[in-house]
């Protein structure tokens, strides 16, 4: 599990933790882009940055967009028009805010599920972990008595 | 429509329906402070404008949003005009701008999805510029006039 810039920090200078990374904690994020109003919430809540306001848009995420949706009658409006199929993104002008595809970074994502409590659109689920994993260690185990911020590092040098 | 401003009853402001092609529409989203005051000015002034436009009152051209003009264009009309103030003299301060930029956003949109950006269009004057309105609405009709029709499903 990925840390927050201020956790890298600290686990840089203790070592036994930096082997407890990459264990799962936390839930697993999944993201319904078609349901996304692009409020960039989940972009202003997100401690640890993996969720950012992006500079392009997705037009397939609105031509997706299901009918009872938020975006559901600019979409429906879009596909009557419709010709073909959109090549890709769409650059967006600077004054729209919310015509913008949220940029998630799955391994910048601590899982803390922040994004989908604060998502007025329920378009972010926040999944528990699959398996509880057992071996994470206690906050006794992780520092020992007698072990000191920073005393890690001159050790290693 | 040409020949003097002043109509007669033989040719009334509908005489445009003779054209084969006068069917289409354009639908204008029109400013209260500067565009639609044209607008009215123009009215006064007996100037013909092109029979295809449909003028909208707003407030300010700031309340336009994307869907306005994207359900307009899906719903019949064959072009969608902004017409709103000067930069820099929006009575709402930047409604005018925050206009412009959807325009483009519709603009990249519709170009996306394979159709002519320029159906939809912002234009700009002042209040005291009736003939630039009626300017901007001729052009419009014009772009309007050069594509093939729009095909909805």
């Amino acid at each position: 599990m990925p840390l927050t810039q201020r956790g890298r920090r600290v686990a840089e200078r203790l070592p036994h933790v930096r082997a407890a990374q990459g264990s799962a904690l936390g839930c697993e994020i999944v993201r319904h882009e078609e349901l996304c109003v692009g409020c960039g919430k989940c972009a202003t809540t997100c401690p640890s940055g993996a969720s950012v306001r992006g500079a392009t848009f997705d037009v397939a995420q609105l031509l997706a967009a299901p009918d009872d949706s938020r975006r559901g009658a600019l979409g429906a409006a879009l596909r009557r028009l419709q010709r073909r199929a959109p090549d890709g993104p769409i650059e967006v002008p600077p004054r729209v805010t919310t015509y913008r595809t949220i940029d998630y970074q799955a391994d910048l994502c601590l899982g803390c599920g922040a994004c989908a409590r604060v998502c007025p659109a329920e378009a972010i689920e926040a999944r528990g972990p699959a398996d509880e994993p057992d071996d994470v260690p206690l906050a006794a185990d992780v520092v020992a008595p007698g072990d000191r911020p920073g005393a890690a590092t001159e050790e290693a040098s | 429509m040409s020949g003097p401003a002043t109509a007669t009853v033989d040719t009334p402001r509908t005489a445009g329906a003779a054209q084969p092609d006068a069917r289409r529409t354009i639908v204008a989203f029109c400013c209260r402070e500067c565009a639609y005051a044209a607008a009215d000015a123009s009215a006064n002034a007996r100037t013909p404008l092109p029979p295809s436009v449909r003028l909208v009152l707003v407030p300010c051209t700031g309340r336009v949003a994307p869907l306005h003009l994207l359900e307009a264009l899906a719903s019949g009309a064959d072009g969608v005009m902004v017409a709103g103030c000067l930069v820099g003299e929006c009575h709402y301060r930047e409604g005018n701008l925050n206009a412009l930029d959807r325009v483009l956003l519709v603009q990249r949109l519709l170009e996306a999805v394979g159709v002519e950006p320029e159906r939809a269009r912002m234009f700009t004057m002042s209040a005291g510029e009736p003939p630039r309105f009626v300017a901007a609405v001729r052009e419009m009709d014009r772009t309007i006039a050069a594509l093939p029709p729009l095909q909805r499903s």
